[in-house]
């Protein structure tokens, strides 16, 4: 058994190590630059009237945030492009350089000739060459090889840009295609941005939202409440309902009882929640029908000094429709698992016992049958439990409640990655951890599991 | 739970009903006619648009911009004569199916309108083929990685595969070394930019690089020792590590980092996550046919593994999967109601079922925006379950 749960355990870090890099991809691929929201708009003014400077305040906001060190423990590039081209900070001025040397081969001359680029766009006094200065300031940042190859060559009747025309003509000229045909693995060490945030992570500082700049723990602490409060009432509705149903249904099976629970619990299955949540808050928490029952937004306003009661009243009114939302579809789920569980258990020969002594079917039902067919019932736990999160996204969106779900939304939406990316990291180490219960539960009841190392269900 | 004959039945005619109307959406509702006469001259205009996209047939001459304006000899208009996403003036402010409308000698908006008087029925005939669009394209995305992982899984297990250790060692290392170098400087070096050529180059690169390895390495003797491959220990390694992600949570940041919402992404994305699911039902079904005494048979009269594989042993596994895969159609397509819904993701010009949904959110008392769209989701929905079930 212990060797088992080792090796379960020993899987965790590796998938959480994965998904931890994913999630710093996707931080790496996002198009936005997180730099330039740093800086102050006063800042970005400055980037027209004087980009000298603007250049300088934005490598200081890009070192104070780790972004001039390299982004993993080694890269693997084109020996063509310079193992330090990570020193430069705007991603975009990075991508430029890249695409000319990936393009010609020869780092020296792109160099020179965007340096000459640079200086040229900064000193060309935009009161008597306008035209000029933007068209340069625009080659800046152009990627497309071809298109700034025109551009220079629609700019050589101005004689000031007579050094870019040299330069770009080298460049053209001096080709070393043969450079890009090796390839050059650079070792970085532990000073790289990965190493710094995953280090960062692992000692609890999870970083600061990018919107509002509060701590994301404070933001995720705040959510992660009321999300658990929702899906723990989800969980116990669930097994309220699902586990009496469940039992009956075993103890009357093939009655018409079964087969309409059976069709009625299908069809809920079936039918997606977030279209009920959306009907029910259009038809139950607005006046447009005559049906303003419940309260439509958020968790409800507590007055002050509000007794125990009045804040159970408050809170389940706001709370009734969400729960229900969440918890319906998973009840067919539980409730079948718990049927065929019944079944296999009512079939044995302690139960004709208990029927000879004159048990009732309730009593066999609830007394003997539930306790050893319920064990795979607990397993299932681990399993909803990932779905409740996931699904919480949209009930919280419908209903408005400040959960997880929502956090995730709004900083999707508006680009926060430092929330989204702990969100992610939360849920999945969630669900890795749930699912690692549920495998570990059932190693525990079915030794067959440990022997093989895989499910039964599975071979 | 018994199978009953009528409801799978029902669950296949709504299915390939649904896809029916996804196909020929835009002979089903188009705000232009299917045939038409105008000043002599017989036009087919919504035939004429697919000839025109291929650059198989000029724009007619003169263009009609607007053909409920146009006067004509004679027309024959689609069912729906209204496209998605096209807006009705007259009509705007969420006309109810049962208002009074003013269509003039055109048909209602027999499933009502929408705030600027786009038709409900419009929208979701198009909403059926974005639906069908993404359920069926992450569906082959993720038979495409399933079906080979989980078949050379199952098939093989852990002791079908043998061969020298330089092959094994040196196809995975010298594969994926091959891949890079073929990503870090051949696709430079050729100026490879479409993506036809850059998968060719990378698979190239791979098959390359692997070859090349294993040649290297047979020249060790450590390496020329036979053993057996553990394909099914790797697969279930990859499985754990892949139902692990949070996928709906993870689809809602990486979405939400593309610039550029686009369909494509979505059923890359869904296919990429789902295909856990095809590869292992299919390794089980592998695990029990694998020992069938015809698979024996052909071992027996002495026909190739792979061969055994992909002619025998396969073919009659593909029956159960596809039927299991229906479940995941229902659900990648429940996960695109879901996205456009939250309207992250997909493109906001395209009219979906979610879309749908979403707009009744800001004027509740229009049921027929949040019904209609949900009935069909439903329905698809369960007709998916249906089929799918296994039991």
């Amino acid at each position: 058994m212990l060797r088992y749960i080792l090796q379960r355990l020993s899987l965790l870090p590796l998938s959480l190590f994965l998904l931890s890099l994913v999630c710093f991809a996707l931080l790496q691929l996002t198009p936005d630059d997180p730099v330039r929201r740093l800086l102050p708009d006063d800042e970005a003014r400055l980037s027209s009237d004087d980009p000298n400077a603007y250049d300088r305040s934005y490598r200081a906001a890009a070192a104070s945030l780790g972004y001039d060190r390299p982004a993993f423990y080694f890269t693997l590039q084109n020996a063509a492009l310079p193992d330090t081209l990570y020193r430069i900070a705007r991603p975009k001025e990075r991508a430029v350089l890249r695409t000319f040397t990936l393009r010609t081969g020869n780092w020296p001359a792109v160099e020179n000739y965007y340096r000459i680029l640079k200086e040229l766009a900064w000193t060309v006094r935009s009161e008597d060459r306008i035209e000029t200065s933007t068209i340069l300031r625009r080659l800046l940042l152009q990627e497309d090889f071809d298109r700034t190859k025109a551009t220079i060559f629609d700019l050589k009747d101005d004689p000031t840009t007579a050094p870019l025309q040299t330069a770009f003509q080298a460049l053209e000229n001096t080709e070393q295609r043969a450079n890009l045909l090796l390839p050059a693995l650079h070792w970085h060490g532990t000073n790289n941005q990965y190493h710094a945030w995953i280090s960062r992570l692992l000692r609890g500082d999870l970083g600061v939202s990018l919107n509002d700049r509060r701590p994301v723990t404070a933001k995720i602490g705040r959510a992660l409440k009321w999300t658990a409060l929702l899906n723990g009432l989800a969980i116990l509705l669930i097994y309220l309902i699902s586990i009496p149903t469940g039992l009956y249904m075993a103890g009357y099976r093939d009655s018409s009882f079964d087969r309409i629970t059976t069709v009625g619990l299908f069809i809920l299955f079936g039918i997606p929640s977030f279209w009920v949540a959306t009907l029910l808050t259009n038809f139950f928490t607005t006046p447009a029908f005559g049906m303003d029952y419940f309260p439509s937004m958020g968790f409800g306003k507590l007055p002050e000094g509000a007794s125990i009661w009045e804040v159970v009243r408050i809170r389940a009114a706001h709370l009734f429709l969400p729960v229900l939302c969440m918890a319906y579809p998973c009840w067919a789920y539980v409730s079948r698992h718990l049927r065929r569980s019944s079944i296999h258990e009512l079939n044995k020969a302690y139960i004709k016992t208990a029927r000879l002594k004159g048990l009732s079917r309730s009593a066999i039902l609830w007394k003997h049958v539930l306790r050893n067919a319920s064990f795979p019932i607990i397993t299932l736990l681990a399993s909803i439990l990932p779905a409740l999160l996931a699904g919480s996204v949209l009930i919280e969106r419908i209903f408005n409640l400040p959960g997880m779900g929502q956090l995730l939304y709004d900083a999707a939406l508006t680009r926060d990655w430092p929330v989204v990316i702990i969100v992610v990291l939360l849920n999945g180490l969630l669900t890795a951890a749930g699912l690692l219960l549920a495998d570990l539960a059932y190693a525990f009841a079915d030794p067959r599991v440990r022997l093989n190392g895989t499910k039964p269900s599975a071979s | 739970m018994r199978k009953k004959g009528w409801l799978r039945r029902a669950s296949i005619a709504w299915l390939l009903g649904l896809l029916l109307v996804a196909t020929f959406a835009d002979f089903l509702a188009n705000d232009r006619p299917l045939i038409a006469k105008v000043d002599g001259e017989t036009r087919f205009p919504v035939l004429h648009e697919y000839g025109t996209a291929l650059g198989l047939a000029r724009p007619y001459q003169p263009i009609v911009r607007n053909w409920k304006k146009t006067e004509t000899a004679w027309a024959l208009w689609p069912l729906v004569p209204y496209a998605a996403g096209a807006t009705d003036l007259k009509n705007a402010n969420f006309k109810s199916p049962f208002d009074a409308q003013e269509t003039g000698p055109r048909a209602r908006h027999h499933l009502g309108t929408d705030k600027l008087g786009r038709d409900v029925l419009a929208g979701l005939v198009a909403g059926s083929r974005v639906a069908i669009f993404v359920g069926v394209g992450s569906l082959l995305i993720s038979l495409l990685i399933g079906i080979p992982l989980g078949g050379v899984a199952g098939f093989f297990g852990n002791d079908g595969l043998r061969g020298t250790r330089a092959r094994w060692w040196g196809r995975s290392i010298g594969g994926i070394l091959g891949l890079l170098y073929a990503s870090v400087s051949l696709l430079p070096f050729f100026r490879v930019e479409n993506l036809g050529l850059t998968v060719l180059l990378l698979i190239l690169g791979f098959l390359l690089g692997g070859w090349l390895l294993s040649l290297l390495l047979r020249l060790i003797p450590f390496f020329r020792k036979p053993t057996n491959f553990p394909a099914d220990s790797i697969f279930l390694q990859m499985v754990e590590l892949f139902v692990n992600i949070p996928g709906l949570v993870l689809l809602i940041a990486l979405l939400a980092a593309i610039n550029q919402p686009s369909l494509w992404v979505i059923v890359i994305v869904i296919g990429v996550l789902r295909w856990p699911h095809i590869a292992r039902h299919l390794r089980a079904e592998l695990l029990r046919i694998r020992n069938l005494p015809y698979i024996e048979a052909a071992r027996v009269s002495g026909l190739g593994q792979w061969r055994i594989l992909f002619y025998h042993a396969l073919p009659n596994a593909l029956g159960p999967l596809l039927i299991v895969s229906c479940f995941g159609l229902g659900g990648a397509i429940l996960l695109e109601a879901f996205l456009s819904f939250l309207g992250i993701g997909v493109p906001t010009d395209e009219v979906t079922w979610g879309s749908l949904l979403r707009a009744s959110r800001s004027r509740p008392d229009a049921w027929w925006l949040a019904v209609f769209p949900g009935l069909l989701l439903t329905f698809t929905v369960l007709a998916a379950k249906a089929l799918g079930e296994q039991d």
